[in-house]
């Protein structure tokens, strides 16, 4: 059952100049609306609002819809730049892939769906994604995910990690889009409140991408898909709300997905447009017809007639309101020429997918509804779509003042640094993903070159889906792109401004850690509330390290997601508590290689070669995994992030591997040098390597040198031969590269102080996820 | 390679998934003339293809059981007779579920023992070589491809694999890297380790594992191009 307004009957009509009585205030509270915007809602329409009508508003105005907290910092962000084809307000961002091609890309929230129901909450993030790629004609061709869940000592968290995780298989293997990369994060701070970001990619000819702004008038509106049902209703308003202990009554708001439908779906839209059969076209997705029927009559300054009597329905007498409001999936709205509609519904037809007509786009910005056959409601488009716009009250929070650089000398360094690095390899922030990944298909396409659980997902484009002719010619053939997620939210609570910018950074450094350039990024920002001032100052600082670092590493933000209302409020010892997550930024990055054949993967190759590190090692320990497992304590402040100094870092990076010199190239993040170390030697697919390693730095002690992480700094390695030719390569770019050891057989040997055996070290590092997910199982 | 000569048709149902990447290794790796058979197409005679490949996916996706409703579609028909006369038939992962509940090849297919779908790589060791399938492969040799599915765990009476093994239909069995076929090397239970099987003439057979998915050096393993390299041998042959 969705919830249904209180109020069923219709308000007794007011005459106009009387004062409003607001009688009903539980019913605009119970569609999530302020008393001012509901005041707001009264003076746009002359009258106060009946179900039907703040339903769409409601829906149309929330925090998901509308970004009313967050437009104002949005628009600071860089969105333009020599490859960016598209930036944001359309369905997703496009860069130019050359060739004529172009890759269409987006990252989204889930969250609040997959919190209440992990599996189909997953999934239906994965589907909506996925449609907002190719509502825009291009077939998307990878996805990645970017996971939080609470601690792995909550005896929840096995099942919301197995059932998300199947969820996103369950969606992206049916639909046959690999799923080739990700990070999972588990810390206490989700507890409440688990995120679920999806990412996906796609490839279109440049000159084919569609767009939901082209409507010209007489266009009929076509309804093609599932049928509608009562899933999903009020979907985008609980979103913007945060949780109560009473959250199971939103149960019904949960969508359920249908991935063979939207893979059905996704053919015959390709295929339609390719007929060149659709003028414009529009996902369903929250907010279900009454976004995309406001959006695309919006964007492309129409009205329309909308004719509630003919959208399909999977339930019978739904309300006029419930059908505007049904976040079923597996719908697109689109327009097409009169002329056109049958070869339309034929390609449709083909496929066993409803194609009807639902209306006509008319010469008014209005769009006009029919129910029952007669004129139903008629709504101004602006009054819609333009809803609020705040600049929240921020407040620089408590917490921060007492976070303080780290001091050192007051901890110990432990005796045994052996155990350490055992615990920090076997904890599941660090340990391997693989138990997560082997559930998604992430070879399907025949486009992986390097797959998941490395730095960044590395692909190439297959000649079968290449769109364009010119593509397919030689100069373009060999050409690969490279897709990360990265966000680090433990340091931006420890520091907003860094948070942002480290997440671009990280993102940055993955890619050229394989010898790519980073071209443009989409972001999902999970935040708490925005009405709390503190929070709202967490945002605005993210924002701006974002803006920051996306200036400097000439990375454009064409697409993105704002995720607020991340909490929880729960009695604990009879008080009432508000569990908030951490601020989470997480940024997805989009780089090209010229040359697939020249990606590196950062595992060891062969005994013998020689290890480097390139960069500079900070050591500072403040907000590390280290200080928290260790030392109980990760409140530091983190060290910054000198961005200047990072580029000439990742320049010279990327063009060591494109001279074919760097046989492996790891940066050092979670878990810092050390971990980066270890990964190398045992991740290696057919073989388990050593490495020996002495590497002394004047005023640093061991642990500061071994777990300091996001270091500005890279691991390489490469056969002893061309060690001179490397030191000079690196100079020309004033960075500084040290020999610090050689790769051996089957031991991991640092400074006299560590000394591991590789194979059991690899034993337990693969089986620190493993152990949540068989959890659930039990 | 010039291949043109050879005619290859590909099945597509409502929910094939790798379709365009068995297209794309047919046409841009061996240079094979290739086209798609859309379930519904009437075609009363295939006679004029060299070669059939049912795709994997999630045709009618997997509702009811996995390849059941393709199984019973229109095509099947005329694949039936076409395999009758000996036409040659790779069905890949969801096309050898799809050959399974067709009857074309015997068994059935359950769900992983892990209960998971499971991608990764495997080794198979190559048990028969005389098939159109492995003729340019060496006896025993071990080939190195990926799978991908949540139902590959063969399953079949003891009458069935007594007569697999009598008459040699086991083409293909998991094992480790150098050859031994052990339980760790079983990535989803089935019986016997066996990954790939084929019918009583040869001509049809069924393979868990993606050979379209390792036909090139920069996906990692070329393993699965002997498959292909075989077929093009034997139709070249005969």
């Amino acid at each position: 059952m969705a919830i249904k307004p209180k109020v069923k009957e219709k308000p007794a009509a007011k005459k106009r100049g009387r004062k409003p009585a607001f009688k009903e205030k539980e019913n605009y509270k119970l569609f999530g609306l302020s008393l001012d915007e509901y005041k707001k809602i009264n003076e746009l329409l002359g009258h106060e609002p009946d179900d039907f009508e703040l339903g769409i508003f409601s829906a149309m105005w929330s925090e998901h819809c509308s970004y009313k907290s967050s437009k104002v910092y949005l628009k600071t962000l860089p969105v333009k730049g020599d490859k960016i084809v598209i930036g944001p307000g359309e369905n997703a961002g496009a860069v130019d892939f050359g060739g004529g091609d172009a890759l269409i890309f987006k990252m989204e929230s889930h969250n609040h769906p997959s919190f209440i129901e992990p599996f189909q909450g997953a999934a239906t993030g994965v589907g909506g994604i996925m449609r907002d790629i190719f509502t825009m004609g291009a077939r998307p061709i990878a996805n990645l995910n970017s996971l939080r869940f609470g601690s792995c000592f909550n005896p929840k968290t096995p099942y919301y990690v197995s059932e998300v995780v199947k969820g996103i298989g369950f969606y992206g293997n049916c639909m046959g889009v690999p799923t080739v990369g990700g990070e999972v994060v588990f810390d206490e701070c989700y507890n409440d409140n688990i995120l679920v970001n999806a990412f996906t990619i796609g490839i279109v000819k440049k000159d084919g991408i569609f767009l939901s702004s082209k409507c010209e008038v007489g266009n009929i509106v076509v309804y093609v898909g599932s049928a509608t049902g009562m899933d999903g209703i009020h979907g985008a308003t609980m979103a913007s709300e945060e949780f109560d202990s009473k959250k199971n009554k939103k149960r019904s708001t949960v969508q359920v997905g249908d991935p063979f439908t939207e893979k059905l779906l996704l053919e015959a839209c390709l295929e339609a447009m390719d007929k060149k059969l659709i003028v414009s076209i529009q996902d369903m997705g929250a907010a279900g017809i009454t976004s995309s029927s406001f959006e695309m009559a919006d964007k492309s300054g129409h009205g329309m007639i909308i004719n509630l009597d003919a959208f399909p329905l999977r339930t019978p007498n739904m309300t006029p309101v419930e059908i505007m409001l049904s976040e079923s999936q597996e719908r697109m709205l689109l327009a097409t020429r009169k002329e056109d509609f049958d070869a339309l519904n034929r390609v449709f037809d083909k496929w066993g997918l409803n194609c009807v007509k639902v209306g006509e786009v008319i010469d008014e910005k209005t769009i006009k509804f029919y129910y029952n056959s007669k004129p139903y409601k008629s709504l101004d488009v602006g009054a819609v779509v333009n809803g609020p716009a705040y600049n929240r009250p921020k407040r620089k929070p408590k917490y921060l003042q007492k976070i303080l650089p780290v001091k050192i000398n007051n901890y110990k360094v432990p005796k045994n640094l052996n155990e350490v690095a055992k615990r920090l390899l076997t904890h599941p922030n660090i340990a391997s993903k693989r138990p997560i990944f082997t559930q998604y298909d992430y070879s399907i396409g025949t486009n992986t070159v390097i797959p998941p659980g490395f730095s960044a997902a590395v692909l190439r484009v297959q000649g079968g889906i290449k769109t364009s002719k010119d593509s397919k010619d030689d100069n373009n053939k060999d050409k690969g792109f490279l897709l990360n997620v990265s966000g680090n939210s433990r340091y931006a609570y420890l520091n907003p401004y860094m948070g942002g910018a480290l997440a671009v950074a990280e993102c940055a450094r993955n890619i050229a850690a394989c010898g790519g350039t980073p071209v443009a990024i989409t972001d999902c920002l999970n935040f708490a509330s925005p009405e709390d001032p503190e929070v709202m100052w967490q945002f605005s600082e993210v924002v701006k390290g974002i803006k920051d670092a996306a200036i400097k590493l000439n990375t454009p933000v064409i697409s993105g997601n704002v995720s607020f209302y991340n909490e929880t409020a729960k009695k604990e010892g009879g008080k009432t508590i508000i569990s908030k997550i951490y601020p989470t930024p997480v940024i997805g990055m989009v780089g090209f290689i010229e040359d697939v054949n020249k990606a590196v993967t950062p595992y060891f190759k062969d005994e013998g070669d020689e290890i480097f590190l390139l960069g500079k090692l900070k050591g500072d320990l403040g907000g590390s995994l280290y200080m928290d497992l260790v030392h109980k304590d990760f409140r530091q402040k983190p060290a910054g992030i000198d961005l200047d100094y990072e580029i000439s870092l990742q320049n010279c990076i990327r063009s060591l591997i494109n001279s074919g010199m760097v046989k492996s190239a790891a940066d050092i993040s979670e878990g810092g040098i050390f971990v980066a170390l270890a990964e190398s030697s045992i991740t290696n697919p057919d073989k388990i390597l050593g490495f020996t390693v002495d590497l002394n730095i004047k005023e640093l002690r061991n642990d500061e040198i071994l777990f300091s992480e996001f270091e500005q700094a890279f691991i390489i390695t490469s056969n002893s031969l061309v060690k001179q030719k490397l030191l000079k390569a690196a100079a020309n770019f004033n960075v500084s590269l040290l020999k610090i050891g050689v790769v051996g057989k089957d031991v991991m040997k640092i400074n006299n102080t560590i000394e591991l055996k590789s194979d059991t070290i690899k034993y337990g590092y693969e089986r620190g996820v493993e152990k949540i997910i068989s959890a659930a199982y039990m | 390679m010039n291949n043109k000569n050879i005619k290859a048709g590909i099945t597509v149902f409502p929910g094939s998934n790798c379709d365009f990447d068995v297209y794309h290794v047919l046409t841009d790796v061996f240079g094979i003339n290739t086209s798609f058979i859309w379930h519904k197409d009437k075609i009363n005679d295939l006679s004029g293809y060299n070669l059939i490949i049912i795709p994997g996916g999630f045709s009618y996706g997997d509702y009811l059981r996995a390849g059941a409703l393709a199984a019973r579609s229109l095509i099947m028909e005329t694949l039936k007779e076409y395999a009758g006369r000996g036409g040659i038939i790779l069905g890949i992962c969801n096309g050898f579920q799809i050959l399974l509940e067709a009857g074309l090849l015997s068994g059935v297919m359950l769900a992983n023992r892990s209960l998971k779908f499971e991608c990764k790589n495997v080794y198979l060791k190559t048990l028969k070589t005389d098939t159109p399938f492995t003729c340019a492969i060496k006896k025993d040799a071990v080939l190195k491809m990926p799978i991908a599915h949540h139902d590959g765990n063969y399953f079949a009476t003891s009458e069935i694999i007594n007569d697999l093994n009598k008459n040699n239909k086991i083409i293909f069995k998991y094992c480790e890297f150098n050859g031994s076929i052990t339980g760790d090397s079983n990535p989803n239970g089935s019986l016997y380790n066996i990954a790939g099987i084929s019918n009583e003439k040869f001509n049809v057979m069924g393979l868990m594992p993606h050979p379209e998915r390792s036909s090139e050096k920069l996906l990692g393993s070329e393993d699965g191009g002997y498959i292909f390299k075989s077929i093009i041998k034997y139709i070249r042959e005969k």
